[in-house]
């Protein structure tokens, strides 16, 4: 990402509170009519996300129950943007705060046609992660420590297992599409966040806000590369790690042999947007004979039936998308590391295809284009030659 | 004497090319294995990565898909999409350690009945020398 325009986030207790006086402040000005944003619950043991009106954040107590930097995720906020503008564009300018997997998310989705950017204007920031949603309910101060710890070494430690090995926390390289603001939190220490501007939007708000300019982010930008490469190493050692533990037949089904059948990581997965999911069709829902013929073959049949199949076609279904979010582990009632297999999974299809999820709107989905000439390892060659066994 | 292992095996071909090198083939009586299944589609490119995994996870031992070759897609593009599709399924497996060299991919045209015989003949072969697909005895698929 090069910035169009940097400033400096006025000051605030802390970064979490100096956004949401600055959100009050556009909210107030009426530069926008609504916030989307993760706000904790009237109960206080959780986060959720709400599309606040205008009117509403003049309230202080309301929006001081903002957490813009919510330390979980329970729902991936572009599945929460999704569920506003899937029938069309916003007829309201809303301002929503994002993660940067949530923000690609949302490119992803709305390459897919399952979101529209209009009149969105998005905020992200460098994200030291979210803490596992198991963690948090069995300890929120505990698990909100870990967090802000990792806030200040950028270490992961306690977080999901994919944002320990997340390479892709900030806007840094986010070459084709940057959000509208990124906040640079990282190395900025007691210092104020950076606000970079992704767009002409983003510019045009930085100038009318008469934000104090900032020239000086090559310490961040070193800083956040810093950090990336060791991410990325990390990354590198989990995935060598993970391939030795799920590799093969047994392994894989051992794997998965813990799963219920419950399809939670379909419905916390961002990408999974078909309205009939294929999984949940009649198309797998067959005669009792069918289910008897399939025992009699295998010796047995696992009940609900299609584990696999689930799995694998979900992974054909997404891994080119997949975003290493980690939603679908956190959503897993068995703990199943299913988050880190798919992600491993799209890695090397993402590479394959050379694309990179979330990174440009004009990228085109790999499975909607196509090049004459390529994949020729992936086509079984004639060999006019061939002479059967056994026949002459 | 131990029994000649017979694969079973799900032969999709598209409706326009595909199905046309059977029909070829059936004029000048060419045999091609009759555990070799033949399932018709209408393009290579309707058939989706579910289609191909469903049948090596509940009992086939492999699966090749023919189309027309590129260029004479009755759809223009839809033999280019089954080999991005073949290619992510085939990434997919190998990833996974799940034999991907169980998925073949060949373009054969309506008038190429000896080719016909001669994929469903060799991809037979092939399979008999990489034994039978440990998933489709597996109980806990």
């Amino acid at each position: 990402m090069s910035p169009r325009r940097v400033g400096l986030l006025p000051r605030g207790k802390t970064s979490g509170e100096g956004i949401s006086d600055f959100l009050r402040g556009m909210l107030d000005r009426g530069y926008f009519d609504a916030a989307l944003l993760p706000m904790r619950v009237p109960a206080g043991d959780s986060f959720a996300w709400v599309l606040l009106s205008g009117w509403a954040a003049q309230d202080r107590s309301l929006l001081s129950a903002a957490a813009p930097f919510a330390p979980v995720m329970p729902v991936q906020g572009a599945k929460s943007l999704s569920s506003i503008t899937r029938q069309g564009k916003s007829t309201q300018r809303i301002v929503a705060v994002m993660r940067p997997c949530e923000w690609r998310a949302a490119v992803e989705l709305s390459k897919l046609q399952q979101l529209d950017l209009a009149n969105i204007f998005v905020i992200t920031y460098d994200c030291p992660g979210v803490v596992p949603l198991s963690d948090w309910l069995a300890d929120p101060s505990g698990a909100k420590q870990l967090w802000e710890r990792a806030l200040e070494d950028w270490q992961g430690e306690g977080m999901r297992p994919l944002c320990q090995i997340c390479d892709r926390f900030s806007m840094v390289d986010q070459a084709g599409s940057p959000p509208d603001l990124h906040i640079g939190l990282l190395g900025r220490g007691d210092g104020r966040p950076l606000l970079l501007a992704g767009s002409r939007w983003g510019e045009e708000l930085l100038e009318e806000c008469e934000v104090a300019p900032e020239e000086e982010i090559k310490d961040w930008e070193e800083w956040v590369r810093e950090a990336t490469l060791r991410r990325r190493e990390k990354r590198r050692k989990t995935f060598r790690e993970l391939s030795s533990q799920v590799k093969g037949y047994d392994k894989l089904l051992q794997t998965f042999g813990k799963c219920i059948n419950c399809h939670n990581c379909m419905r916390a997965c961002p990408l999974c947007h078909c309205r009939q999911c294929y999984f949940e069709s009649s198309a797998l829902k067959l005669d009792p004979q069918n289910y008897i013929r399939r025992a009699e073959r295998k010796g047995g049949l696992k009940l609900p039936p299609d584990t696999l199949l689930f799995h694998l076609g979900r992974m054909s279904h997404i891994a080119l998308s997949c975003l290493s979010c980690g939603s679908c582990e956190d959503a897993c009632p068995m703990s199943l590391p299913v988050g880190q297999v798919v992600s491993l999974v799209a890695q090397e299809a993402q590479e394959l295809f050379d694309y990179s999820p979330g990174e440009s709107m004009e990228a085109a989905l790999p499975l909607v284009a196509y090049k004459e000439e390529e994949l020729a390892w992936a086509e079984k060659p004639y060999l006019e030659t061939y002479r059967a066994e056994g026949r002459s | 004497m131990k029994e000649e292992f017979t694969p079973r095996i799900i032969y999709f071909l598209c409706n326009w090319c595909g199905s046309g090198g059977s029909e070829t083939a059936a004029a000048h009586h060419l045999y091609y294995p009759e555990n070799v299944i033949i399932s018709r589609v209408n393009c290579t490119g309707s058939l989706s990565t579910v289609q191909m995994l469903r049948p090596l996870i509940e009992g086939a031992d492999g699966v090749v898909i023919s189309g027309c070759h590129p260029g004479d897609c009755h759809y223009n593009d839809g033999n280019f999409r089954a080999r991005r599709r073949v290619a992510l399924v085939k990434s997919i497996l190998s990833t996974l350690g799940l034999e991907p060299e169980r998925i073949w991919f060949r373009y054969v045209a309506h008038s190429e009945g000896r080719r016909f015989v001669d994929t469903a003949v060799e991809f037979n072969d092939h399979i008999k020398k990489l034994g039978p697909n440990p998933l489709k005895s597996r109980r806990d698929t």
